[in-house]
């Protein structure tokens, strides 16, 4: 039986029937929740709107950078959105906690990319309450996958694209091992495991390559720096990225906006504070002569 | 037969009689407030009892196993849909309650040719300030009760009475702090496991005074085959999910 637009409406004779078909069919699934109550997943776009893709300006472009180090996952983005070459905002959160192990970088169209945190959010959340355990790593990787090959009209229309970084602390790791990992995600969704780090947004390439280095032949490897080490390196990455990327933000001194910066340990995702990173700011400089 | 109303009245209260008999051994529920939030506690024989509903709401019922999780289910949907087309702030107890649950209770119980639900059920909302928390009870006529401070389920209205009656004379307050919360709510439990286990026809309830080693002796008792079971609504919880199912070494760690 099809639902259709009932599903808010208690007083309506049909209420119970839906509820009755949910236990039956009931496998957590949030998306197909969605979907009885009739709520537009998918954004049709008309097709003169298409072809005139390009004419639109979409407030995209920007720096996330992720990166393994001795406690977990350390992520960080810049806070700038811009539209062509005017910046729409300087406030901008990139860095979204999904749920209590879980954080995704957002680079791309914001309005898709957010709906796309925010449906992640619900559905991990869903699934937990409805089946009574966690969704496993892996199901929460073919969930975000699922959500990105869904918009995949928007990415080739070139108004709609993301590409985000999951970032995640897997708890049935061994307590002596870093249970921090990684995901990069293509245009069409599939996920890969990067070991030490991961970047993206127009601002990546700039830095991607100063990663590689830090992790192969820092003084200290990426993963052996505590939270203030990965912290500054990531700052001071930033700052690369914001020089040489336009659609990129370093610290604006003028009225004191940091990045965001968020852990995400065993003990669950934790967000730096902008005393902090002030602090480390600062020693991230170097010094005047 | 609704053309008959003696008839009608005599099969409504036949339905009655037998769900009261169907519920009067369940594991009863307490929920009180405490100093960071709200706790719902019982003792289960496996099935778990205590669950998540949405950000800030918990829920615990008794009954039979079936009923719980398709009612479980169908305010949990309800709740998770609400949140996301609207907020998640969006979402509260007394819609929920009223405008769902409430509702879903009463035509099935007064649909005398369908199966009624065999269910109680307890609700807890974790308010912005301890004065908005809020507790629904949910009887399987659709009957609601509420408050702000504690609220039981048993299998009976005696049982409920004297167990509303025991958390009056010591009631917990925002001062509480956990333990106390849990060893007063595992007390009101056993006050009310005590009471299930008269006849229906003994309704005096100071005939059954039992004091506190009395009271942990029927919860030692019932732990030999079932497990407590606690959940708070953590106003300091990180993030935007207030509930945490505690685990068994807070619970030991509170009986000590």
């Amino acid at each position: 039986m099809r639902l259709k637009g009932h599903f808010l409406n208690p007083n309506d004779a049909v209420y119970e029937d839906i509820a009755l078909q949910t236990v039956v069919n009931h496998k957590g699934d949030f998306l197909n929740l969605l979907k009885q109550a009739n709520y537009p997943l998918k954004t049709a776009l008309p097709s003169e709107t298409a072809q005139h893709a390009t004419d639109i300006e979409i407030a995209h472009s920007t720096t996330v950078v992720a990166v393994l180090y001795r406690d977990g996952v350390m992520v960080a983005g810049d806070r700038r959105a811009t539209a062509g070459t005017s910046i729409i905002y300087d406030r901008a959160e990139k860095v979204l906690q999904i749920d209590r192990h879980s954080v995704l970088a957002i680079s791309g169209s914001p309005a898709i990319a957010y709906e796309i945190a925010r449906v992640l959010e619900h559905s991990f959340q869903y699934f937990r309450r409805s089946q009574l355990q966690e969704l496993s790593l892996e199901g929460k990787l073919r969930m975000l996958s699922r959500l990105i090959r869904d918009n995949l009209s928007m990415a080739l229309q070139g108004i709609g694209g993301v590409i985000p970084i999951f970032a995640l602390y897997d708890l049935n790791a061994d307590e002596d091992d870093n249970g921090g990992k990684i995901f990069f995600y293509d245009g069409l969704g599939a996920h890969f495991e990067n070991v030490d780090f991961a970047t993206t947004g127009s601002g990546s390439v700039w830095i991607r390559g100063v990663l590689r280095y830090l992790s192969r032949f820092g003084d200290t490897p990426l993963s052996e720096m505590d939270q203030q080490q990965a912290a500054i390196t990531i700052l001071r990455l930033l700052d690369i990225a914001s020089e040489y990327d336009a659609a990129t933000s370093g610290y604006n001194a003028k009225v004191n906006i940091f990045p965001n910066v968020k852990v995400v340990t065993r003990s669950g995702v934790d967000t730096i504070s902008d005393d902090d990173l002030a602090i480390w700011y600062a020693e991230a400089q170097p010094e005047q002569t | 037969m609704r053309d008959e109303p003696y008839r009608w009245i005599e099969a409504i209260q036949d339905r009655r009689d037998y769900i009261e008999d169907q519920l009067r051994p369940g594991s009863p529920v307490v929920g009180i407030t405490y100093n960071e939030g709200m706790l719902l506690l019982t003792i289960g024989k496996g099935q778990r009892k205590i669950f998540e509903v949405h950000d800030r709401i918990a829920l615990s019922a008794i009954g039979h196993p079936a009923d719980i999780e398709r009612l479980r289910m169908l305010v949990t949907d309800t709740a998770s849909v609400q949140g996301f087309q609207n907020a998640t702030e969006d979402v509260n107890l007394h819609r929920l309650t009223n405008y769902v649950l409430a509702h879903t209770f009463k035509q099935a119980f007064e649909s005398i040719v369908g199966e009624a639900y065999i269910i109680k059920m307890l609700l807890a909302e974790l308010g912005s300030t301890p004065e908005k928390n809020l507790f629904t009870a949910i009887n399987f006529d659709g009957i609601v009760r509420t408050d702000t401070k504690f609220a039981v389920i048993g299998g009976t209205e005696v049982i409920e009475t004297g167990m509303q009656n025991y958390l009056a004379n010591a009631p917990a307050d925002a001062d509480t702090d956990l333990t106390a919360a849990i060893r007063l709510s595992l007390e009101t439990w056993a006050v009310g496991k005590g009471l299930s286990t008269r006849e229906p026809e003994e309704t005096d309830l100071e005939e059954t005074q039992m004091d506190t080693t009395q009271m942990y002796e029927v919860v030692d008792a019932a732990r030999e085959d079932g497990e407590i079971q606690a959940g708070v609504l953590k106003i300091t919880q990180q993030g935007t999910s207030k509930f945490r199912l505690l685990n068994s070494q807070e619970v030991e760690a509170a009986l000590k």
